[in-house]
């Protein structure tokens, strides 16, 4: 019978030849990974839903029942009337979009 | 002749050792990928492992090359979309294996419902004394591929994968006891099927 030096001799030279040439393996491969994610910059993301979470802000506090709109709010926190409900609306649309640029920015995905 | 075979398997081995490879790291490689979508890198990282990976899959598969590199294609497209999960707990290439082995058992479960501690292999291992004395790796390949199918996923983890028991215990989901039993097994078997022919020479 064969002596368990020399089989485990065979094994390990064996296992540390028997490495399989390329041969194009690695262009199969990279073909088959999904598409690239497109190379978005840091800033593009958060901007976007910024802009647009401006936007429906803008248009809530325009067709919101408060008397006077985003006309009446802009002129109350101007005048440092804070508490009206035009202002209080107008300062909690602002702090929702505040807390999602935070969030947004801390998030690298 | 037989001098020069020796003295060749005393020689050390060309194999690739994780941390003395030319050029970045494999965790430099897997942080630019990971962070940058970086393609080149995983390329590069796919050719540094390939070689070893494939060459497991073949013992595993008993030789199919094609069956093999299939699988290879597949651990490593696998290995892409969940590297966002690699913790860096272990070597990148154990992780490779761990995923290699779960692609074979899935085929082979797939291909005969066979759970991964069945030995029942003995018919095959009568037939290989049958086999055209072809010396060299051709021998050791056929006497591998005629190893139960648990057996073979040890000697491969543990020699052609360059796992330790219990890295090969994990990658293959089986308790360590099992993987030093299949081992050992295996061992006997093959020292068994190689004596003839070997000593003979």
């Amino acid at each position: 019978m064969m002596n368990e030096d020399k089989l485990d001799r065979i094994l390990r030279h064996d296992a540390a030849t028997a490495a399989v040439a390329d041969e194009d393996f690695t262009r199969r491969v990279m073909e088959r990974l999904p598409p690239a994610r497109r190379a978005a910059r840091a800033w593009t993301t958060p901007a976007l839903v910024m802009g647009s979470a401006a936007l429906g802000s803008v248009l809530a506090m325009a067709l919101a029942p408060v008397p006077g709109g985003v006309v009446q709010a802009a002129l109350d926190i101007a005048q440092l009337h804070m508490l009206t409900p035009a202002a209080l609306t107008a300062i909690g649309i602002a702090a929702a979009i505040l807390a999602s640029a935070v969030v947004l920015a801390a998030d690298p995905d | 002749m037989e001098d020069r075979s020796l003295q060749e398997l005393d020689r050390p081995a060309p194999r690739e050792a994780e941390g003395a490879l030319p050029g970045p790291s494999d965790a430099e490689l897997i942080l630019a990928v990971v962070e940058r979508d970086d393609r080149r890198a995983y390329a590069l990282l796919v050719g540094r492992h390939q070689g070893q990976v494939r060459s497991v899959l073949r013992r595993l598969t008993k030789g199919d090359a094609a069956l093999a590199d299939d699988l290879a294609q597949d651990t490593f497209v696998l290995a892409w979309r969940n590297l966002k999960r690699f913790r860096f707990e272990s070597r990148f290439s154990t992780w490779l294996y761990r995923i290699a082995f779960n692609a074979w058992q899935s085929e082979a479960r797939r291909k005969r419902e066979l759970p991964l501690d069945d030995d029942i292999r003995e018919d095959s291992a009568a037939g290989a004394c049958e086999m055209p004395d072809i010396v060299g790796r051709v021998d050791l390949e056929r006497a591998i591929a005629t190893l139960s199918e648990g057996e073979r996923a040890a000697v491969a983890a543990c020699y052609y994968a360059d796992l330790s028991h219990e890295e090969a215990a994990a990658a293959l989901g089986m308790p360590l006891g099992t993987v030093k039993t299949h081992v050992l097994r295996a061992k006997a078997k093959l020292r068994a099927r190689l004596a003839p022919r070997k000593d003979e020479a």
